[in-house]
């Protein structure tokens, strides 16, 4: 099929016919009536499609490099895998497309409606957004480095797992936005407005914040290193496991900040401890996480025991523990080392679990509502696992050993043991 | 012979999207569904992409899949991301899981399932492992500082800081010329 012209290409999708795979390339329907299109995998490169209205066209793996569609309307458009590479789509409406894994490299969507849109996985690669609303799109595991989102409208948007390295971020409004783990190394957020964002382990290292609102942000575990905080605003932010700018802090706004691991106000510091928690937020830190640190050496051997540990310690266990309950608190890291067995145990809590060495259980379930289990190359696994409400993350390495039974919450048999008085007595080899 | 997305580029099986098979099917090279397979699969190696579904019993050398997997799987290798439905047994030499979705990493959502991954751990063995006095001259394990997994697990024991080394950070000894 190649080569249609504008009237036949018309007719066609007027009549409701099927354009996919056809060669459309550098074809002009400005203007045109495209509703519900069927175009998917057709070749739109260079197109000009100024205009038209597209909307619930299906356009998944077409190829729009370089086409000219400012002012298109793609409203509930399919353009899962497109490439746009190039094209042209200032002032566009995009909400509710579907671009996820699209190629938007190099694209111009300055000033074009993207709410609502879903950008998983897309390549946005030096892409111009500036001014583009970006409400409650979904940007997960996007590349966005280099990307120009001066202005941009994004509150609520999902930038988790993001790479923005070097992109602009002037004035840009990303209220209540999550950039959980997204990379925003070098990034220029000058005036940015973050606040209620959740950027927890967010990489700043390097970044120009001056004048950004972070007030009451998630900023725990966050890296900040070389960041450029004057003139900032962070009264509220949680900021558990920061690392800090190690640079002068310059005068910045805030009364309080929230030190809890848990990012539940229940520790508050105020005025002296604030700069040391910005520029050294690591060494602040550190001392805390020691004092929650419970190691527990190889030759150890804990027989009966049950232990409890709260909420955002650190737990690493080299030793020998037979018929054992261990409960842990909210996103408590217990890790059994490469030397521990932990034999006809249990593990109870919302925890991250990884396993280096050996866990066997003592009954069904014995591992029970873990947020993540994690088992290396070397650890090995016998036990049923009840997942937590959220579902459990799991991430197994090559050669791990397993007998493993997945479970979903809630089933019989999966209440959580009766919480015991922890034996803090018998936490021996304390770091 | 791959591409960029590890999809085989050459001679190869394929069940594209929007096609249903039900029933056997049998084949000397790779297999990739894009589509939905029901019934039972055996080749050398299947690739699931994340628009591919298939339900029954798997019989491969090598699994990759992105989409949704139900049923019996075996396999010498399996890596997965994606969706593993409910009553679902998975039994291989080796499995790979992500857990951090990184660019081109992976992540997993699992319904009831059973994973039988490797050699039988050997409980008794473990326990007298770690009974076991250490070896002469080995040191003794030392706290991790990996915290972050989903990442490369495995913790190495820092090196033993030599007495040289020890002088010199009390400032008994001069470092060296």
């Amino acid at each position: 099929m190649a080569g249609l012209s504008r009237d036949e290409a018309l007719k066609r999708i007027q009549k409701g016919e099927k354009l996919d795979r056809a060669d459309l390339k550098g074809i002009d329907l400005s203007q045109a009536k495209l509703v519900k299109a069927a175009l998917e995998r057709a070749d739109l490169d260079g197109a000009n499609l100024e205009g038209a209205d597209l909307s619930n066209a299906a356009l998944r793996r077409s190829s729009l490099r370089e086409a000219y569609l400012v002012g298109v309307n793609l409203t509930g458009a399919n353009l899962e895998n497109a490439d746009l590479e190039g094209a042209k789509l200032e002032r566009a409406n995009l909400a509710g497309t579907n671009l996820t894994r699209a190629n938007l490299e190099g694209a111009n969507l300055t000033g074009a409606n993207l709410s609502g849109a879903m950008l998983s996985y897309a390549q946005l690669t030096g892409a111009k957004l500036g001014g583009a609303n970006l409400a409650d799109a979904v940007l997960t595991h996007a590349e966005l480095d280099e990307a120009y989102l001066g202005g941009v409208s994004a509150a609520g948007a999902r930038f988790s797992n993001a790479s923005m390295a070097g992109a602009n971020l002037e004035d840009a409004i990303l209220r209540g936005a999550v950039l959980d783990e997204a990379v925003l190394h070098r990034v220029i957020a000058r005036n940015a407005d973050f606040t209620g964002a959740s950027l927890v382990k967010t990489n700043f290292s390097g970044a120009d914040l001056t004048g950004a609102k972070l007030g009451d942000a998630d900023v725990r575990h966050a890296t900040f290193a070389r960041a450029q905080l004057a003139g900032a605003h962070l009264t509220g932010a949680k900021v558990a496991g920061l690392v800090g700018t190690g640079l002068p802090l310059g005068t910045i706004d805030v009364t309080w900040l929230d030190l809890s691991p848990a990012g539940d106000g229940t520790q508050r510091v105020e005025n002296g401890v604030i700069p040391s928690v910005l520029t050294v937020g690591a060494v602040t830190q550190t001392v805390a996480d020691q004092v929650r640190r419970r190691y527990f050496g190889r030759g150890d051997v804990l027989r009966n025991a049950t232990l409890a540990f709260d909420a955002g310690a650190q737990v690493e266990i080299d030793s020998l523990f037979q018929n054992c309950t261990i409960n842990v608190g909210v996103e408590t890291e217990l890790v059994i080392g490469p030397s521990g067995v932990l034999a006809d145990c249990e593990i109870v809590g919302a925890g991250f679990i990884t396993v280096h060495g050996k866990f066997f259980e003592r009954h069904s379930p014995g591992i029970v509502g873990a947020r993540k289990l994690m088992v290396s190359a070397r650890g090995a696994v016998v036990s049923t696992v009840a997942q937590s409400d959220e579902a459990t993350g799991f991430a197994f390495e090559s050669g791990c050993q397993l007998r493993v039974k997945i479970i979903p919450p809630g089933q019989p048999g999966t209440q959580p043991a009766a919480k015991h008085e922890p034996r803090t007595s018998q936490e021996r080899g304390n770091r | 012979m791959s591409d960029k997305s590890g999809l085989p580029t050459g001679k190869h099986t394929l069940v594209e999207e929007g096609t249903e098979f039900k029933g056997t099917m049998s084949s000397s090279c790779p297999i990739v569904v894009m589509g939905k397979v029901e019934g039972d699969v055996a080749g050398p190696v299947i690739h699931v992409t994340p628009s591919g579904v298939v339900a029954g019993v798997v019989k491969v050398k090598s699994l990759h899949s992105a989409g949704e997997l139900a049923g019996e799987v075996e396999a010498e290798t399996v890596q997965i991301s994606g969706r593993v439905r409910d009553r679902t047994v998975i039994r291989a030499r080796s499995l790979e899981v992500s857990l951090n979705v990184q660019k081109g990493g992976m992540q997993v959502v699992f319904g009831e399932c059973e994973l039988a991954i490797g050699d039988e751990p050997n409980k008794e063995a473990a326990v007298a492992a770690a009974l076991a006095p250490p070896a002469p001259g080995a040191t003794a394990a030392a706290p991790s500082d990996a915290k972050q997994a989903g990442g490369k697990a495995g913790s190495a024991a820092p090196a033993a800081e030599s007495e040289e080394a020890s002088k010199r950070r009390r400032g008994t000894q001069p470092p060296p010329s």
